[in-house]
């Protein structure tokens, strides 16, 4: 690789988005070429003056409120649209010219919607489920308290012993940083009735809680995927472990994360 | 696949079938989309250079973006929000062709496309965040599209390229240009203000 070719490629190195190939081209021509250094602390420096998070702009307070009462009224255009069964949204309307009443309706059948399609849903595995809500909970409660880990350190050797004397078991904590995924350290967290482990790995701004503890059931590799505002959950239960990974990161991504993991 | 099909059987994604009512696709829409609105918001206020504007822009973006929600094929709700938001602007831009920080202010500033490796002056670059949102206010706006995506949203190449409908490969040289671009508007900053102030007055 010579300058140019740096030059070109530094920037999706430092992004973590070049390939291992071309990773390593680089770095050997980055510690043969001091002029090239200088370039890459200039872009690390950088990087460092934008990663001010206060460079988001960040919209009005009732904005989401405001946003979400347009949807809101398209939605019940079309519902009104939409003859079958909700022929009774008509029917209201015929209550006199109050139109006071069709928001009310709409938030009524959205909440009876929204009842029927959480007790339907739940029906599947209404345990899974509330361990999947509590996972969530558990991620972002990690994120707000400013608590993400307790134990800071990407040496596994550091965070594994971490656990011990803490938890009845040994939580698996592989090095994972070859393939992108960074250690940031582990905590501990109470979920399902039961003090678990929380190891949390990141890579670029999302931080990636992953909960584990002993299992006894039947072993299904099997990662199963779902979504909740915003965040992707995973879940399978390896040979003596039950894995629940949570972030914000794009599914694809996560679910390379997951499958690094448990490869393991 | 067997993973994959597991992910249509148990996840809250589509698995393919249509949401049957107005009503539920609603509640999914909310679920998915919704918790987009402050990255939404973000990329609009930098395309369009204004806070009514980005208002308008996001509200008719979520719009668009209920009714053509059914179309939405996989889980990255994200980007697929943030494309429909970025076309928005481009429309409003478009129609509104005064916007100051769209046009206008790139032509003051060179292409970098000469490299010149000084490292004194490489190293000195302003960390006054007014600077910082100037000199990229100033980028052009694929560029600048780029880099908030990148480094104020945290978005994989993948990710900006699905946004942007370009290749990744695209993304990859509009980042690089964009911060040496960058990096050379905030080792002189004052140059940027001054031409504002003179192309103001």
């Amino acid at each position: 690789m010579n300058c140019e070719d740096l030059r070109m490629y530094l920037s999706a190195y430092l992004d973590d988005e070049l390939d291992v190939a071309e990773s390593l081209r680089l770095e050997k021509h980055l510690t043969e070429c001091s002029g090239c250094r200088e370039l890459e602390a200039a872009q690390l420096d950088l990087r460092s003056v934008l990663r001010d998070p206060d460079l988001r702009f960040q919209p009005s307070a009732d904005f989401a409120n405001r946003v979400a009462s347009a949807v809101r009224q398209q939605a019940k255009q079309e519902a009104r649209k939409e003859s079958i069964g909700f022929d009774w949204f008509r029917g209201l309307a015929l209550f006199g010219p109050s139109w006071r009443w069709v928001p009310a309706a709409a938030v009524l059948v959205v909440l009876i919607a929204a009842g029927t399609f959480l007790i339907l849903h739940n029906t599947r595995s209404s345990h899974e489920q509330l361990v999947a809500s509590a996972v969530l909970t558990g991620h972002i409660r990690s994120l707000q308290a400013g608590h993400l880990v307790d134990v800071p350190s990407s040496d596994r050797h550091t965070v594994k012993p971490w656990f011990q004397g803490k938890l009845d078991f040994a939580p698996p904590v592989p090095d994972l940083s070859e393939l992108g995924w960074h250690l940031i350290g582990g905590r501990l967290d109470y979920l399902d009735g039961r003090p678990v482990a929380a190891v949390v790995y990141q890579r670029r701004m999302h931080d990636i809680n992953v909960f584990m503890w002993p299992h006894t059931g039947v072993t299904d590799g099997n990662i199963q995927a779902e979504e909740a505002q915003g965040y992707r959950i995973l879940h399978w239960n390896g040979a003596d472990m039950t894995y629940w990974v949570v972030s914000d990161l794009n599914r694809d991504e996560l679910m390379q994360f997951a499958r690094a993991l448990r490869g393991r | 696949m067997p993973g994959g099909n597991k992910i249509a059987k148990d996840g809250v994604s589509f698995n393919g079938r249509r949401p049957v009512t107005t009503q539920e696709r609603l509640i999914r829409f909310e679920q998915q989309i919704s918790p987009h609105l402050r990255s939404a918001y973000n990329l609009a206020r930098w395309l369009t250079g204004s806070h009514e504007d980005a208002e308008d822009v996001v509200q008719e973006a979520f719009l668009r973006a209920f009714s053509a929600f059914d179309n939405l094929r996989n889980d990255d709700g994200k980007a697929w929000l943030l494309a429909i938001v970025r076309n928005t602007s481009l429309t409003l831009i478009r129609r509104n062709r005064t916007a100051p920080t769209i046009v206008g202010q790139e032509q003051h500033v060179e292409d970098p496309s000469e490299p010149s490796p000084n490292p004194e002056e490489m190293l000195l670059i302003s960390r006054h965040r007014e600077d910082v949102r100037r000199a990229l206010e100033q980028l052009p706006a694929e560029f600048r599209e780029a880099i908030v995506l990148r480094e104020l949203e945290g978005l994989a190449y993948k990710e900006i390229a699905a946004t942007a409908g370009v290749p990744v490969g695209t993304v990859m040289s509009r980042l690089s240009r964009g911060r040496e671009w960058l990096r050379r508007i905030l080792s002189n900053p004052r140059e940027g203000v001054q031409q504002k102030r003179s192309s103001a007055g």
